[in-house]
């Protein structure tokens, strides 16, 4: 069980998370990850069978940096707005690791997709599998696995999810 | 004393020369067959996909499915032929008097 | 007044010698797209479907395309693979909605005609009618033979762990397809050895099929385009490279072997994103280790056309699927693999590297974009032509990488298949 508190900072994460990547802030989104923390962007095809295979595979902050670098000074696309539309989390479990607490939830996820020339559009639905960790720092992710139901990229992803 | 449960069935003349048809076994269906006057009985539903054997086709002692034309062996219950993988359970049967008495569990 | 049409000619034709100029409407016609599938998807050429350990035990099957027409990979209680139609021979249902699966048959549900796993015809429901009162209503007419209406099967080629098919059963072999050069790079990658399947990420984009094609025959872009790639030392004009095709020049083979010491030099000077001090921050996706069977070249980009792309890139391999779905649109299907005797490390390796490629990859994802806004210049004048000329107007094998022949090379060969 978990208390309020714990839970208003939980949901202040999801939101600020959110906020973070949906208004093109990349330098940023590395601040949501312990140092060895993880990204990872799954299609729901290779989750649900158990293969290994990522959209995205990011396995460190630093890593997650190096793909900051590449969406903001190496990978030409077509710019676009994006929207994250994030569901109430639900806790799964509530841990002591020593003095760390450690939480592991889940919420469901929407994200448009709107072009410069373009009317708004659906671009990755899927749900979010985190571990956080709370640290001097606030909560912060140990891991953050999107599993998406989109598995049929519509082109290219550049954003962070 | 016999534990043996027999259960009267049917009719010997209501089961057809060289056809089938289906009856009841304590509220369970199964399918009676003749061949030459004599009486055979099996599981009533194919071991394939739902269908009854009393819908299908008789051909000496080979039954054939109506849905998949799987056929097996009135006899030994054996499946002959794909899509068929697992034969069909089979009854032993006693002509008494008139009726066919069908061995249940 | 003559009423003709300088943007949208009606009918078209290829005035030029060569191949150096493609027009536009060769990516935006509908008709030109239909006798593509006939001619090249449904006919002489061999088609990819996927790696035989995508169906490993008896009854797996596999669900994909060839062209546009949905297939089915199964593998049979004898441990062969077969490939048949999607299409129910009753009433044209498309009835296998599962991209894989384990069954015993196949299955119609819409009357359950029921086909064995190689697509023969074994059951039909009532087709010796149904039994009423002693009466037989209905049922098939007497002449009807269900051996005559198995689904459509397709000729199979498996080589190594890789199964292709054509709906053209008099089909060259297709070890004859690929020709002695391009079967040599194929082998290089598949040589028997056990596969392992690491997963798929797959993408919708909206250009037309060749664009894909084209984009792997261009070694003139990576080094430009994926700045990902030069800043990183990844990629240099100037790589000790090579350019080979088939004897019809629809297939081809950018090999290339990656300078020591990665150093980003001279020949991307001047581009602005250049930065020579750049490196990665976590190194892990750049962990580059040498295998014995890739011989001297780091990265070898096989194109077989019309349907598939075997990448090597350094720890990195896939198949990559083109599934057309009309003139300026395909989906591109991405399989990834190791090998059973990779090490934990390389598993893992190969898993990091993978974040250069696919539908968000560092060097990957920009191409689907190109492809994007190659097809908007097309449609919005059909009339204009692209000029391919890097490197002359022949279609040679190249020892280099500044040019554009393997695409020169291509169009060739589509020309006198199209009849264009």
């Amino acid at each position: 069980m978990m208390d309020f508190g714990s839970y208003h900072d939980l949901l202040d994460l999801y939101a600020s998370y959110a906020a973070t990547v949906d208004s093109a802030d990349w330098e940023n989104w590395p601040e949501f990850f312990l140092d060895d923390g993880t990204y990872r962007l799954q299609p729901r095809e290779n989750h649900d069978r158990g293969l290994p295979l990522c959209l995205l595979a990011l396995e460190s902050k630093a890593m997650i940096r190096d793909r900051v670098y590449g969406v903001k000074e190496t990978m030409y696309h077509d710019p676009y707005y994006q929207r994250h539309i994030v569901g109430t989390p639900r806790v799964l479990s509530v841990r002591l690791e020593g003095r760390r607490e450690i939480f592991e939830a889940e919420a469901n996820y929407l994200v448009v997709r709107t072009k410069r020339d373009g009317v708004t559009e659906v671009f990755n639905a899927g749900y979010y599998r985190d571990v956080i960790v709370r640290t001097g720092e606030g909560l912060k992710f140990k891991s953050r696995l999107c599993v998406y139901d989109t598995e049929m990229i519509p082109n290219s992803l550049i954003y962070p999810i | 004393m016999s534990s043996e449960n027999w259960v009267d069935v049917a009719s010997v003349d209501a089961v057809p020369e060289g056809d089938t048809i289906g009856v009841s076994l304590n509220g369970q269906g199964i399918a009676l067959y003749k061949v030459d006057g004599e009486v055979f009985a099996t599981a009533g539903l194919c071991t394939h996909g739902a269908a009854h054997m009393c819908d299908g086709f008789l051909e000496g002692h080979e039954i054939e499915c109506p849905l998949h034309q799987g056929r097996f062996d009135i006899r030994t219950g054996k499946a002959l032929n794909e899509p068929l993988t697992e034969d069909i359970r089979t009854f032993a049967v006693r002509l008494d008097a008139g009726r066919v008495m069908v061995l249940a569990d | 007044m003559e009423n003709t049409s300088e943007v949208f000619p009606s009918d078209p034709t290829w005035s030029e010698e060569g191949s150096s100029r493609v027009p536009f409407w060769a990516y935006t016609r509908e008709d030109l797209y239909k006798r593509e599938l006939e001619r090249l998807f449904y006919k002489g050429h061999w088609c990819y479907v996927g790696l035989e350990v995508e169906v490993p035990e008896p009854g797996d099957f596999k669900r994909t395309v060839v062209g546009e027409r949905s297939v089915i990979m199964t593998r049979s209680t004898d441990g062969e693979i077969h490939v048949v139609e999607n299409v129910c021979k009753h009433r044209g249902m498309r009835f296998c909605r599962e991209k894989h699966g384990k069954a015993k048959e196949l299955l119609c549900p819409y009357h359950q005609w029921s086909y064995a796993l190689n697509g023969d015809l074994q059951g039909v429901p009532f087709r010796r009618g149904v039994k009423r009162e002693g009466k037989v209503n209905g049922g098939m007419p007497a002449d009807f033979n269900p051996a005559d209406h198995g689904l459509t099967k397709l000729k199979v080629a498996r080589r190594n762990g890789v199964v292709f098919a054509s709906f053209d059963h008099d089909v060259e072999p297709f070890e004859e397809f690929l020709g002695p050069t391009i079967l040599s790079y194929f082998d290089r990658v598949f040589d028997g050895r056990k596969l392992v399947l690491l997963g798929y990420r797959r993408q919708r984009i909206p250009g037309n099929w060749k664009l894909m094609q084209e984009n792997i025959k261009d070694p003139y872009h990576p080094g430009l385009l994926h700045t990902w790639f030069s800043t990183f030392g990844l990629w240099r004009a100037d790589n000790q490279s090579e350019l080979k095709m088939d004897a019809h020049k629809r297939h081809a083979a950018m090999i290339s072997t990656r300078g020591q010491g990665g150093k980003v030099e001279e020949v991307v000077t001047g581009l602005d994103s250049f930065k020579e001090t750049m490196t990665v921050n976590d190194k892990r996706l750049l962990d580059i280790v040498h295998e014995d069977w890739w011989g001297k070249p780091t990265a070898v980009m096989t194109t077989i056309f019309p349907s598939v792309i075997i990448q090597q890139q350094v720890n990195s391999v896939s198949t990559r699927h083109i599934q057309p779905n009309g003139h300026g649109s395909f989906d591109f299907v991405w399989t990834h693999f190791g090998f059973a005797d990779d090490t934990p490390e390389m598993h893992q390796r190969r898993l990091i590297q993978a974040n250069l490629f696919g539908p968000a990859g560092f060097v990957s994802a920009d191409d689907g974009e190109v492809i994007e806004w190659s097809q908007e210049g097309f449609e919005q004048n059909p009339s204009q032509k692209t000029l391919v000329e890097m490197g002359g107007r022949d279609t040679e094998d190249s020892p280099h990488m500044v040019t554009e022949t393997l695409i020169r090379g291509m169009y060739a060969y589509w020309r006198r298949v199209m009849g264009e």
